[in-house]
């Protein structure tokens, strides 16, 4: 036993030697990543509140050089940004419900595999996911239905995105089938089954597509642009890009109804409702990646 | 059944239909809940991504959108036109133009970005302190969920000319750079951002393949003294494989698609000969400029183009990986 043990130890040094290059190796490169994503998120931070004439001189860093709140303050009370987020906070919740119940509703009857229609259904899903009518043509349908500047216009058009759909049906397919059949034997409805089998078992693929509707209505920009013309029902992100555009006038305004301060600049205010807008998420996120994680499982798993 | 269709076919076919019928029949008088359920989302369906379609003809028509009551009206009342707008398309240079960037863009984005993940993976599967491990993937991980104006709200500050890039650059004594009006840093800020992004998501796709991997290859490895690299380049990176060419299909597949909402929310004209892509010229041109057929035109070139490019993808996903996209 000792004999072989020594036999062995030049190779397993020689291996240990390689081990520990690439060891350092993925220490360095994964820790610089990580920082080349902290780093500009906290100069925002810092530029947010960190003394104007620090920010205009160029001074701030990675750390703020002193405390104000001016910029943060204006932000929060002389513009749109509660209220933005107000909006943003109706079409994610109310949208994502609906998606929600929608995709279980169209996944479940498309995953039996005795449903009747299930081959021309799944095909209408499958074409209209890989072939896009058009921009100008689903504008025209939200006009022409006069949902311009309503929640539902911004809402309902990603009612039902496919690929959740048939990420819900690929899990739902994977049940058990037994248990869905001993149900149906024992006399129990399809609307039954479906809430009180079929949902149970399939928590953590609700969970994932939850979050991605809930991300998706969140973070979309383009359409909630697109289908929105008045300030009263823009959403956060129309709001931010809105701000950024204007930040002169927004600057203007700010000097305007407040006085004149040295600590209100541009970039304060810019990085003030950027910094604002990043916090809801850094809050959630705990909460939150988890299920993303076993949801990108789920979704690669399954393809 | 076989023995049957040469019989009487025709008779076996009907009696077949009719046996269908009567089964689906049957189907539907059982399970009507089935098809209420199926109703909300086949309505959306209908209204949102086949209605659309009806409007693919605007392509094809001098469409006036004051000819009717509604824009959807005023399709059928504006005159047949045929070609005339894909001659004007084809010849026009902007086309090419904007076909270039997106191709540019798109590639520029696979070279740089599509081997980042799979480093990080494997780099990361290396580390084996679990506290660091849960760190880097949860702080990579983060820039997912922050949308496209967010982003670009982070990058405006640091590389605003006195934000801390061009503080930076100009006291190692070089002149300032104006990242988001200059072409060429407009390019490499919109791959970096795409790479800040996109990063952590993808690398946690092939850390989940990665942890699919039989762990007995490698003690075997070890005992036959490969050393870690050989160990990464025999075991790991083969593993890994079917997932990075899924992946890779997946994405040339979806070439034509260079980051619609990132470059709307990051350019301005001063850029838009290297960063105007089909999709924002189609925007621009049609929502902004009223030039609907034209756009339209633009647009349909784009959806039959994609819709080849993902339907080969999956032909060529199914052969050699036997697995379909969807």
């Amino acid at each position: 036993m000792n004999k072989r043990h020594y036999k062995f130890k030049p190779d397993k040094q020689r291996s240990d030697h390689s081990e520990r290059t690439v060891r350092i190796i993925a220490y360095v490169f994964l820790t610089v990543l990580c920082f080349l994503v902290i780093l500009p998120c906290l100069n925002v931070i810092s530029e947010a509140v960190s003394p104007g004439t620090d920010v205009l001189g160029g001074h701030v860093f990675f750390w703020p050089t002193g405390l104000q709140f001016e910029n943060i303050r204006y932000i929060l009370t002389g513009t749109s940004f509660l209220h933005s987020m107000f909006n943003s906070l109706i079409v994610t919740i109310f949208g994502t419900l609906i998606s929600v119940l929608t995709t279980i509703g169209t996944a479940y009857p498309l995953s039996r595999p005795d449903f009747r229609g299930r081959t021309i259904i799944t095909f209408l899903y499958v074409f209209s996911m890989i072939f896009f009518g058009g921009m100008i043509p689903a504008y025209m349908v939200v006009k022409t239905l006069g949902l311009i500047d309503t929640y539902a216009g911004i809402i309902l058009p990603f009612a039902i995105v496919q690929f959740n759909m048939f990420m819900m049906k690929n899990y739902f397919e994977a049940l058990p089938p037994e248990v869905i059949e001993s149900a149906c034997v024992d006399g129990a409805g399809d609307l039954k089954i479906v809430s009180s089998i079929v949902c149970p078992m399939s928590k953590p693929v609700i969970a994932t597509i939850t979050l991605l509707y809930a991300v998706g209505y969140w973070n979309n920009y383009f359409h909630a642009m697109l289908y929105t013309t008045s300030t009263k029902m823009q959403t956060l992100q129309v709001y931010l890009k809105n701000l950024i555009a204007n930040i002169q006038d927004t600057l203007a305004e700010s000097v305007g109804s407040t006085g004149y301060s040295q600590n209100l600049t541009s970039d304060g205010l810019t990085a003030s409702a950027v910094t604002m807008s990043i916090i809801p998420i850094v809050l959630l996120y705990p909460f939150i990646a988890r299920y993303l994680v076993s949801g990108i499982t789920i979704g690669s798993v399954k393809g | 059944m076989q023995h049957e269709v040469p019989v009487s076919s025709k008779a076996a076919t009907q009696k077949n239909f009719r046996s269908k019928c009567r089964k689906t029949w049957l189907y539907i008088k059982h399970h009507p809940t089935m098809y209420l359920m199926l109703l909300p989302g086949l309505f959306f369906l209908f209204i949102y991504k086949l209605l659309p379609l009806y409007g693919i003809q605007i392509a094809f028509r001098d469409y006036n959108i004051f000819l009717g009551d509604n824009p959807i009206d005023a399709i059928a009342k504006s005159d047949w036109i045929g070609l005339k707008y894909f001659q004007r398309l084809f010849s026009s240079s902007q086309f090419f133009k904007v076909l270039r960037n997106t191709l540019v863009i798109s590639c520029l984005k696979i070279i740089f970005l599509f081997p980042l993940p799979i480093i990080c993976a494997i780099l990361l599967n290396e580390v084996h302190k679990k506290v660091y491990h849960r760190i880097v993937q949860t702080v990579i991980y983060i820039p997912y969920f922050f949308s496209w104006v967010l982003i670009y709200g982070v990058f405006y500050t640091i590389v605003s000319s006195y934000g801390v890039i061009n503080t930076i650059i100009t006291s190692l004594g070089f002149e300032r750079i104006n990242f988001l009006t200059d072409p060429g840093n407009f390019l490499g800020l919109i791959v970096f951002t795409e790479g800040w992004k996109e990063t952590g998501y993808n690398t946690i796709i092939y850390l989940a393949s990665i942890t699919s991997i039989d762990t007995t290859l490698y003690d075997a490895a070890k005992v036959d003294g490969a050393n870690k690299w050989k160990q990464i380049w025999h075991i790991t990176l083969p593993g890994l494989l079917p997932t990075i060419v899924l992946m890779l299909i997946l994405r040339i597949g979806n070439i034509l698609n260079a980051g619609f909402e990132q470059i709307l929310v990051f350019y301005n004209p001063a850029v838009y000969n290297t960063a105007d892509i089909i999709d924002t010229y189609v925007y621009r041109i049609g929502l902004g400029q009223m030039d609907f057929s034209l756009s339209s035109a633009m647009s349909l070139f784009n959806s039959v183009v994609a819709f080849i490019l993902i339907v080969g993808a999956n032909t060529i996903s199914k052969k050699l990986l036997h697995r379909s996209i969807w």
